[in-house]
C-alpha cells in the first residue's frame, strides 16, 4: 500500500511506545550510566569510564557468580539437553499409550516456577528427605554448596522440560514422513534411522533449544532466590540473583547497571551464534 | 468480530479501573510492612485488628498491615520504595538491626524521638539496642534474645544440666547424643553455625564487654577498623568452638534446624527467643522443650547477650504513626505479643503486674530470655555493619573451614577481619570518608 | 529387546518427571506431623481435605489467584492488540522508515527483561504505578517475537484481498478486525496461549513491584502464605494443587492445541 497518511505510524504506535519505554530507553540509560559516576542520592558527578566495570570485578562475590553461573550451565545444559531430547526420542511415534506418555511429559508446563522449587525444598529439606529415603543417601542437600548446585539443577530441568520437550517432539513429528518411509524400505532399524535420517533432520530445531536454554541458564534468578537464596555460604548465587541483591537490596545500582549491560552483551551473542547456526 | 474487539477493549478498560492496590493517603491509614508470619503474623494481626476496632476507630485511622516476606525482604522492599517514589514507602516497616546502617543514614527516616511517641517505660537495654548518633533509631517492638533450645527429655535422661559455657557443652556432647547400633550418629549434641547473630553474643560478652569494630559496633558513627582480632575475642571463640566441634557430635548445618530439633535430631541449637511458639507447637508435645542462657565463650565471657529481634522504623511523624507506636508498645499490647510468640515484653510497666508475673510462672521456657536480658550488660548491642549480608556467609564459611577442614585458626581469624575490614574501608570511600 | 528397553526407559523418565508432582499432591494431605516424622513419609498418615480447607480459607490466597488470572489474560489481550496492528502496519504498507522502525522493534529481542528489571522498576515507580495491575502487566505487554510471528504470518496474505477490500470501501481498522484477524487466528491463539503462560508464572517482577496484599500475584504469594512457618506445610502443599490442578485438567483436553500453539514461531528466533 502506498499512501502518506499517517495510518501505518499510527498502528505502530502503540507497540514503539511500549517497546521504547520498558525495553529501549531502560537499555540505553543503563548503557550510558553504566560510564558515569552517581552518588548512591543519584548525583551525578561525571565520567567515570570503566571503573564500575572494575570495581564490579574486585567484588570476589561477583566473581563467584560469574563462577557458579558457568557451573550452573554446564551442568544444566546437557543434562536438560538429554533428558528433553531422550523423552522426545522415546515417544516420537504415535503408538498405544503414546498420548498417555505425551500428557505425562506435558505435564511440567503445567506446574509454575514458584510451586516446582517448593514442592522440591521439600523433597530435599534436611537429613530426613523423601529423596534420601528413595535412595538410601544421608545427603543434607540444600546445606553444602555442591548438592546445592546440584539441587538448582535438578528443578530448573523441571521448569524447562515441557517446553523443549513440546518443541523436539513437534519437530520430531513434523519429519516429512516419504523420507522415513523410504529408508525402512532400505531396511533401516530403529536405532539407525534415528541417528541417520531423524537427528539430522531436527538438529536446526534442537540448536534452537539449545540456545534458547542457555539463554535461560545465563539469566537464572527467580529459582534460585525462593529454593535456596543464593544459599548456603552465597554458594548458589548466581549473575542475576547477585544484580537482584546489588540493585535492590544494596542499592548499589551502578553496579547492577553495568551487570545490565555486561548481561545484554551476552545475550546478543548468544541470539546471534543462534542465529548463525540456523542458518547454515 | 468488531463485537469481540469492542468487547474486549471494554473489558480491559473496567478490569484495569479497580486494578490499583493504592489507597488515598490522607492520614487516616497507616501502612505498616512487616515480617511476621505463621503464628507470629497471626498475633500480630490481631493486635492490629484490636487497634483497628478501639483506638482506631476512636481516631478515625486504620492499620492496614502487610507482610513483606523476611525482615531483610522488608528492607529490600523500603529500599527499592525510598530510592524512586517516596510516596510508595509505608508509614512504619518493622526490620531487624540488619537495617540499622542503611536507616541511621537514610534522610528519609522519621527517628523515634520524632515521632513523639512515648518510650519513657521501654527497657533500657532495648533502646541501648536501636541507640545511635542519630538518636533512638525506631521504637522497639519485637525484641528477642538468643537461647539455647534443648531437649529437656534428653537431658534429664542423661542427668545433665543445659551447659553454662562451651567448655562445659563439649564435656556433655556425648551424654546428650545418641548413635544407632552401626554407630550411626542419629542425634547430635548441637546443631548450627553460629554467625553475626550468635557472635554479637559469643564475642560481645568476652570480659563483660566486646566489640567487633570500633564506634561501639558501628552505633555511633561510622565503623573505621575491627577490634575482634587485636583483642583476640573471635580467635578465643574459634578454639572453643573448635574443640566443641572436635567431640565429634556437632553437625554443621546452616538450614532447617528447627525442623531437626523438632524431630529429635539434635538435642540443642541456637535460635531466637522469638521461635519459641513455633517449636513447641512443631515439637508438638514428644518431646519437653527447655530453654536456658546461650553458654559463654569461657568463665571471662560474663557479657550476656544483646537484644536482637525487630523495631518499628517510621517514615511519617503523623499523628497517627504516634497512636500506632504507642498501642503497639502498650503493656497490653506487649503482654499478649509475648504470650503469643516468644518476643520479650519491653514495657516496663508490665513487669510488677499480677498477670505478667502469672504468665511467666506458667510458661518457665518464655521467662528464660527475660531473666537472661535484665542479666546481661546493657552496653553489649548487636554489630550495625555495611554489606551485612556478606559478613553473615563469611562468619559461617570460616566456622565451617576452621572446624571442617582443620583451617589454622589465626589464618581464619584475619581472614575474617579482612572481610570486615574492606567492608568497612569500601563504606568509608562511598560515603566520602 | 530394543522394544522393551524403550518401554523400561520411557516408563522410567515418566516416573522422574512426575514424582514432584506426585509428591506434592500426597504432601498436600498430610497431617503437620507427617513432616517432622523421623522418617520422610510418601503418603499421608490421615489423609484429610484439612489443608486444602485452610489454603481455600487462607486471607489472601484467592485474591493472589484472582490477581494472576486477570493480569495474565489482560497482558494476553493487550498484546494481540498491540501487535497485530503493528504486523499489519509493517506488512501491508509501505512508509518512510518502515524497516528502520521493524530492526528498531526486533532489536528488543536481544534485551532480557531481567537484564534491565532495575530501570523498569525506576520507569514504573516514577510513574506512580506501583501496586497497581498496569504496573504487573506493562513491560510484558510488548514482545517482538509476537511481532515476528505475525509478520511472518501476515506476509504470506495475499495482498490483493486488502486491495479489494479497500475498493470495497472498507476502512483499514475493520479490514484489520473483521478480516485480518480471524484470518490469523492459529497465531493468535498461539500468541495469547503462550503470554498467558508465561506471565502466570512470573515471579520476580510482580514480587517487585506489588507491596500489598490486595495486588499480589499468586506466584508471589505462593512463597509469602506463611504456612510453613505456622507448621502448617501441607497447607501450603494444598495451595500448590490448588492453581496447578486446573492447568493439568487445561492439559489433558488442550494438549493438541497448546503443542501447536506454543511450537508455533518459537523456532523464528
Amino acid at each position: 500500500m502506498k499512501g502518506k497518511s499517517i495510518q501505518p505510524y499510527m498502528l505502530l504506535l502503540p507497540a514503539i511506545l511500549l517497546a521504547s519505554a520498558f525495553s529501549i530507553m531502560p537499555f540505553m540509560r543503563s548503557l550510558v550510566l553504566s560510564f558515569l559516576r552517581i552518588t548512591p542520592r543519584g548525583t551525578i558527578i561525571g565520567p567515570a569510564g570503566f571503573d564500575n566495570f572494575i570495581s564490579l570485578f574486585r567484588d570476589a562475590a561477583f566473581r563467584d557468580s560469574i563462577m557458579h553461573t558457568i557451573i550452573f550451565i554446564a551442568l544444566f545444559l546437557p543434562l536438560n539437553t538429554f533428558l528433553t531430547l531422550l523423552a522426545a526420542i522415546l515417544t516420537r511415534r504415535k503408538r498405544r499409550y503414546g498420548a498417555a506418555f505425551e500428557y505425562i511429559f506435558f505435564t511440567p508446563l503445567a506446574v509454575s516456577m514458584a510451586a516446582y522449587a517448593m514442592i522440591f525444598s521439600e523433597m530435599f529439606r534436611g537429613r530426613v528427605s523423601i529423596i534420601n529415603r528413595i535412595f538410601g543417601t544421608e545427603i543434607i542437600w540444600l546445606d553444602s554448596p555442591m548438592t546445592a548446585m546440584a539441587t538448582l539443577v535438578m528443578l530448573s530441568v523441571f521448569l524447562d522440560f515441557g517446553l523443549d520437550y513440546m518443541l523436539l517432539l513437534s519437530s520430531f513429528r513434523s519429519i516429512d514422513r516419504s523420507m522415513i518411509e523410504a529408508a525402512e524400505i532400505d531396511g533401516a532399524g530403529g536405532l539407525r534411522m534415528l541417528f541417520s535420517i531423524e537427528l539430522p533432520q531436527i538438529r536446526p530445531m534442537l540448536l534452537v533449544t539449545v540456545f534458547m536454554a542457555a539463554k535461560d541458564a545465563v539469566l537464572i534468578s527467580a529459582p534460585v532466590m525462593v529454593l535456596t537464596e543464593g544459599g548456603p555460604f552465597r554458594s548458589t548465587e548466581t549473575i542475576m540473583y547477585y544484580y537482584y541483591l546489588e540493585a535492590f537490596r544494596s542499592a548499589n545500582v551502578q553496579a547492577g547497571r553495568a551487570i545490565s549491560v555486561m548481561m545484554v552483551a551476552i545475550s546478543v551473542l548468544l541470539m546471534a551464534l543462534a542465529g548463525r547456526r540456523r542458518h547454515e | 468480530m468488531r463485537k469481540i474487539a469492542l468487547t474486549m477493549v471494554l473489558l480491559i478498560a473496567s478490569l484495569m479501573a479497580f486494578a490499583s492496590g493504592a489507597a488515598e493517603d490522607d492520614g487516616s491509614v497507616i501502612t505498616i510492612w512487616h515480617s511476621n508470619s505463621g503464628r507470629i503474623g497471626a498475633a500480630f494481626e490481631t493486635l492490629v485488628d484490636r487497634f483497628n476496632d478501639t483506638i482506631g476507630k476512636d481516631n478515625g485511622i486504620r492499620i492496614e498491615a502487610i507482610y513483606q516476606g523476611a525482615a531483610n525482604d522488608v528492607l529490600t522492599k523500603v529500599k527499592a520504595a525510598a530510592a524512586q517514589d517516596q510516596s510508595s514507602l509505608p508509614d512504619i516497616a518493622q526490620m531487624d538491626a540488619t537495617a540499622a546502617l542503611d536507616m541511621k543514614n537514610a534522610d528519609y527516616l522519621v527517628t523515634a524521638e520524632e515521632t513523639g511517641a512515648d518510650i519513657s517505660s521501654i527497657l533500657p537495654s532495648a533502646i541501648e539496642a536501636l541507640n545511635s548518633d542519630r538518636g533512638l533509631l525506631a521504637v522497639p517492638f519485637n525484641c528477642s534474645s538468643l537461647l539455647l533450645y534443648y531437649n529437656k527429655t534428653v537431658f534429664e535422661e542423661a542427668g545433665v544440666e543445659p551447659p553454662r559455657t562451651l567448655d562445659e557443652f563439649a564435656s556433655i556432647a556425648e551424654a546428650i547424643s545418641q548413635k544407632d547400633d552401626n554407630g550411626k550418629i542419629v542425634r547430635y549434641a548441637f546443631a548450627g553455625v553460629p554467625t553475626t547473630y550468635e557472635l554479637g553474643a559469643f564475642i560481645g560478652a568476652q570480659k563483660g564487654l566486646s566489640y567487633m569494630v570500633d564506634a561501639r559496633n558501628g552505633h555511633f558513627g561510622i565503623p573505621s577498623k575491627v577490634l575482634f582480632e587485636e583483642e583476640g575475642t573471635f580467635r578465643n571463640f574459634l578454639e572453643h568452638w573448635k574443640s566443641f566441634y572436635d567431640t565429634g557430635y556437632v553437625a554443621n548445618l546452616t538450614s532447617g534446624i528447627s525442623d531437626e530439633f523438632a524431630a529429635g535430631r539434635t538435642a540443642t541449637m541456637l535460635a531466637s527467643s522469638s521461635n519459641l511458639s513455633t517449636v513447641i507447637a512443631t515439637v508438638a508435645g514428644r518431646f519437653e522443650v527447655g530453654t536456658a542462657f546461650v553458654p559463654a565463650v569461657d568463665e571471662e565471657a560474663t557479657g550476656g547477650v544483646n537484644i536482637g529481634g525487630g523495631a518499628l522504623f517510621s517514615f511519617s511523624d503523623s499523628e497517627g504513626v504516634r497512636l500506632v507506636l504507642e498501642f503497639l508498645t502498650s503493656p497490653e499490647s506487649q503482654l499478649y505479643w509475648a504470650e503469643n510468640t516468644g518476643y520479650m515484653a519491653i514495657n516496663t510497666l508490665l513487669y510488677d503486674t499480677d498477670e505478667y508475673k502469672r504468665f511467666l510462672d506458667d510458661n518457665p521456657q518464655f521467662a528464660v530470655a527475660m531473666e537472661q536480658t535484665l542479666s546481661s550488660n546493657p552496653e553489649v548491642v548487636g554489630i550495625w555493619l555495611p554489606s551485612a549480608y556478606q559478613i553473615y556467609y563469611s562468619f559461617q564459611s570460616e566456622i565451617r573451614e576452621v572446624t571442617e577442614n582443620g583451617k589454622d585458626i589465626d589464618k581464619a581469624d584475619s581472614d575474617m577481619a579482612g572481610i570486615i575490614g574492606r567492608a568497612i574501608d569500601e563504606y568509608r570511600t562511598q560515603n566520602g570518608l | 529387546m530394543n522394544r522393551l528397553i524403550r518401554i523400561l526407559l520411557t516408563l522410567m523418565l515418566a516416573l522422574i518427571v512426575l514424582f514432584p508432582l506426585i509428591y506434592g499432591f500426597s504432601a498436600s494431605f498430610f497431617s503437620p506431623i507427617d513432616f517432622t516424622d523421623s522418617y520422610a513419609h510418601m503418603l499421608p498418615s490421615d489423609p484429610s481435605f484439612r489443608n486444602y480447607g485452610l489454603a481455600l480459607s487462607h486471607r489472601h490466597f484467592l485474591r493472589y489467584v484472582m490477581n494472576s488470572t486477570i493480569t495474565s489474560a489482560l497482558t494476553a489481550a493487550l498484546r494481540i492488540m498491540v501487535t497485530l496492528p503493528a504486523a499489519f502496519a509493517l506488512t501491508h504498507f509501505t512508509f518512510r522508515g518502515r524497516k528502520a522502525l521493524f530492526i528498531m522493534l526486533l532489536s528488543t529481542l536481544f534485551i532480557p527483561s531481567d537484564a534491565i528489571l532495575y530501570e523498569n522498576y525506576a520507569t514504573i515507580a516514577s510513574l506512580r504505578l506501583l501496586d497497581t495491575y498496569a504496573a504487573i502487566i506493562l513491560p510484558s505487554v510488548f514482545s517482538a517475537s509476537a511481532i515476528l510471528m505475525l509478520y511472518g504470518a501476515l506476509s504470506s496474505l495475499d495482498k490483493d484481498v486488502y486491495d479489494a477490500a479497500r475498493i470495497d470501501g472498507a476502512g483499514c481498522l475493520r479490514y484489520l478486525i473483521s478480516i485480518l484477524a480471524p484470518l490469523s487466528q492459529p497465531y493468535l491463539v498461539a500468541i495469547a496461549i503462550q503470554t498467558y503462560i508465561s506471565s502466570f508464572n512470573s515471579y520476580l517482577w510482580p514480587l517487585l513491584v506489588t507491596n500489598r496484599d490486595s495486588m499480589r500475584t499468586v506466584q508471589v504469594g505462593l512463597t509469602m502464605l506463611g504456612f510453613a512457618e505456622q507448621g502448617e506445610r501441607g497447607a501450603q502443599f494444598a495451595s500448590i494443587m490448588v492453581i496447578t490442578i486446573p492447568f493439568l485438567i487445561v492439559l489433558a483436553f488442550g494438549r493438541k492445541v497448546i503443542m501447536k500453539s506454543l511450537s508455533r514461531g518459537r523456532d523464528i528466533i
